[in-house]
């Protein structure tokens, strides 16, 4: 057969839908894809991989001091599984996990909260203003995050916040902010603030994705808008929902710029707050590498357990409801 | 088709060839003249290392600002651990013990023997270790107080003499406007409390004669001059908060700070956030434990060490020696960085110095400087004061919010940095030593 006819068969195929035999198709051997692909692998390659392997390797060593008089130089040794130990003796960087829970819990709910709201409301159908409203929700996104955390530091410090400002002219004193059990809300303002504007865009996205028959017909069944958003909508959003939760974890196990940024402006704020500012603390303000990367990794295998718990949870609560 | 390939490939082997020939690896060129990178942060840096390369043909200096202390001796020893470390840095005198145990800077005693007596005794020793030099001090800083002279004669208040003067002045002051803040002792003051507590005899580190180190910090001294503090602060004279910060810079500015406890180089840095103050502050001695004992420690001071890497070593010393040990680099030192210098010639020179921006109606500013200078102590840093910095500041922070003793910071300082020292191999002994 030639090709042409090969082609026009499986064209019909296609346009029946599918069925009935596949005839294989001779394709043309091509290199595009791997071409296109290849600037992605390489940069994969040379700036996680081989860093990852790099760091792995350096965690298995340690410096230790030779030579005599008052101050001897350090060598590299090697002392296998020390420096994990040493992690998990190490107090401050798991008490740092305690507070990251506590912040996680206040910052991821209500950011994806917020962001399914908005994208709830612009999907509205009687919303005004759409495309300011989405602009003004997304621009927070766009500030990099120690600008960010630099300037809330100034709406945080009592001497500067106007929010303070207003709180000590009704006589009510300054807002704690900074103090150390405000500080859990006011980190997680700076992240939420900055994040639901991303997050808001994909499950809007994903909104615009469902079938307007659905909708009708929720509706000429009598369903109110609010009806039609939490019974109708937020469910085919699911898989949205999944990614932008996941990524809010992930983003939470790694926080880091904004205790860093508050750090000089309050005593509330140790070296080792989070366990990122421990790892860089380690790594080079005390100049020791193979400890930080020994915490790196387990910050990086605990990170991934999280996401496939939450994955293989996500998968078990759907099987149940299509059971 | 195929002669494109070949004239694309041959065109590439050609522009490569030319490309690997154009640029030169290492900073000497044919005619010998060699560039060094030089990082440092003092201010003036730019315009001293303008002037050296006016005056030298075949060394050419490039600055780069590395942040301050802590933020650049991190860098340093991150870069040259990566292979690309700059031939020169200043740096901390408080860090310098622990960057010869991390292999950064290069034994330089060959290249400076004609310099030493330049110096003081006590300034050289901060950079020579059993008998080898691994710097050449910049500036050091002798202990001083910088206070708002005019709000203390509105209260008929003069220059505190000891600590328990300056803690009654604070209760006189505080009694009559409860607004005003004496000082702020902040909780990352780690070298601060150190230097204080070896005033009043409690040496941090001290090397033993067998080489071996001996860690005090949890002494009875120390605790009795973190308690006397905390007392202060506990009766709300002393505020505990971050200096430099914008709350601290306001509260400068607005006269609500009224002295900073600190060292010689103070005023430059009071004056780049508040020159509105200008002509209200005035310096005296530092207040003493013991009425008739002067002496007092340095805060802060730095050195331009040669970092090991260095391709030109004779070349980056002669730089150094230019810039600390001669009377040219030294009165840079003086006017530009507005530094107090390390090496003596500058310090005579400074002798005839108008007095700084920050208080020009002080005439006799630089004689009170150099009685100062004369009964210093130098302070032994251990190799490991990035730990101290780290402990001490937490456990400060955690004894502030939770209203704990502040001595109690001490002894999670001494138990952190021995252990750590234990661990890297050195030999320590604890206690009065």
């Amino acid at each position: 057969m030639t090709q042409a006819t090969v082609a026009s068969e499986a064209t019909r195929e296609g346009a029946r839908g599918g069925t009935g035999m596949v005839r294989r198709r001779r394709r043309r051997r091509t290199i595009a894809p791997y071409l296109f692909s290849a600037p992605a692998i390489l940069l994969y390659l040379g700036f996680t991989v081989i860093p990852v392997i790099y760091a792995l390797q350096s965690s298995f060593f340690a410096q230790r001091l030779t030579g005599g008089g008052v101050l001897g130089i350090k060598r590299t040794v090697f002392v296998g599984w020390g420096n994990y130990l040493g992690v998990f003796q190490d107090a401050s960087f798991l008490s740092g996990f305690g507070r990251l829970a506590i912040y996680g819990i206040i910052a991821v709910p209500l950011t994806l909260g917020l962001a399914l709201l908005f994208a709830l409301l612009l999907d509205a159908p009687g919303a005004r203003i759409r495309g300011f409203s989405r602009t003004m929700i997304f621009i927070p996104y766009a500030v990099p995050g120690v600008v960010a955390a630099l300037m809330w530091g100034f709406m945080y410090l009592p001497s500067t916040s106007p929010f303070s400002y207003v709180t000590r002219q009704l006589g009510l004193g300054s807002i704690p902010f900074l103090e150390p059990h405000g500080l859990f809300g006011a980190l997680a303002n700076i992240s939420i603030w900055g994040g639901v504007g991303f997050n808001m865009l994909i499950i809007y996205t994903s909104l615009q994705s469902i079938p307007d028959e659905l909708i009708e017909a929720a509706r000429l069944d009598g369903a109110n808008e609010v009806q039609i958003a939490l019974r109708v909508k937020v469910p085919l959003v699911g898989p949205a929902l999944v990614l932008t939760s996941i990524f809010g974890l992930l983003g939470a196990l790694q926080l880091y710029g904004e205790p860093t940024m508050l750090k000089p402006l309050t005593n509330s704020i140790s070296d080792t707050w989070a366990p990122l500012m421990t790892i860089y603390r380690d790594a080079f303000t005390l100049d020791n590498l193979p400890a930080a990367a020994a915490a790196s990794m387990v910050l990086a295998v605990g990170t991934a357990v999280v996401s496939l718990a939450v994955l293989a949870i996500v998968r078990a609560l759907t099987r149940r409801n299509n059971a | 088709m195929r002669h494109t390939k070949v004239l694309t490939a041959a065109i590439a082997v050609v522009l490569g060839a030319i490309g690997i020939t154009g640029c030169s690896s290492s900073g000497s060129s044919a005619t010998g003249k060699v560039t060094l990178n030089y990082w440092a942060w003092a201010p003036g840096s730019a315009q001293e290392v303008a002037d050296f390369n006016k005056t030298h043909t075949d060394i050419q200096v490039n600055y780069t600002n590395a942040g301050g202390g802590p933020q650049s001796s991190a860098k340093l020893l991150t870069a040259t651990r990566a292979g690309n470390a700059p031939d020169l840095s200043l740096v901390e005198n408080t860090s310098l013990p622990r960057m010869v145990v991390a292999g950064a800077p290069l034994d330089i005693t060959k290249y400076v023997k004609d310099v030493k007596n330049n110096f003081s005794q006590g300034s050289w020793s901060q950079t020579t270790f059993s008998g080898q030099t691994f710097g050449i001090p910049q500036d050091v800083g002798p202990m001083a107080l910088l206070y708002r002279k005019d709000v203390f004669a509105k209260y008929g208040l003069s220059a505190p003499k000891t600590w328990q003067d300056w803690r009654n002045d604070a209760a006189t002051i505080k009694a009559k406007d409860p607004k005003l803040i004496m000082a702020s002792l902040s909780t990352d003051g780690w070298g601060w409390y150190a230097a204080v507590a070896a005033q009043a005899g409690d040496n941090w580190w001290t090397v033993k004669k067998d080489g071996s180190w001996n860690v005090n910090i949890d002494g009875k001294g120390s605790r009795d001059v973190m308690s006397f503090f905390e007392g202060m602060y506990n009766e709300h004279l002393i505020a505990a908060d971050p200096i430099l910060s914008p709350t601290y810079n306001q509260q400068l500015n607005d006269g609500t700070m009224l002295s900073w406890p600190s060292a010689v180089w103070a005023p430059g840095v009071i004056e780049g956030v508040a020159p509105s103050t200008n002509g209200k502050w005035a310096l005296a001695p530092l207040p003493r434990w013991n009425a008739d004992d002067p002496t007092v420690s340095f805060q802060g001071g730095s050195s331009v060490i040669v970092v090991k890497t260095t391709k030109h070593p004779e070349q980056a010393a002669e730089f150094a020696k230019w810039l600390n040990a001669s009377a040219t680099g030294a009165n840079l030192i003086l006017n530009v960085q507005n530094g107090y210098p390390a090496a003596l010639s500058g310090q005579q020179a400074a002798a005839q110095q108008k007095p700084p921006a920050l208080m020009p109606q002080q005439t006799d500013y630089y004689s009170i400087v150099q009685q100062i200078d004369k009964h210093t102590s130098a302070v032994t840093w251990g190799p490991d004061t990035d730990i101290a910095a780290s402990a001490f500041t937490d456990a400060m922070n955690a004894a502030v919010q939770n209203h704990t003793s502040w001595a109690g910071a001490l002894t999670a300082t001494q138990k952190a940095v021995v252990a750590d020292m234990k661990k890297q191999g050195f030999k320590v002994t604890e206690g009065q030593g």
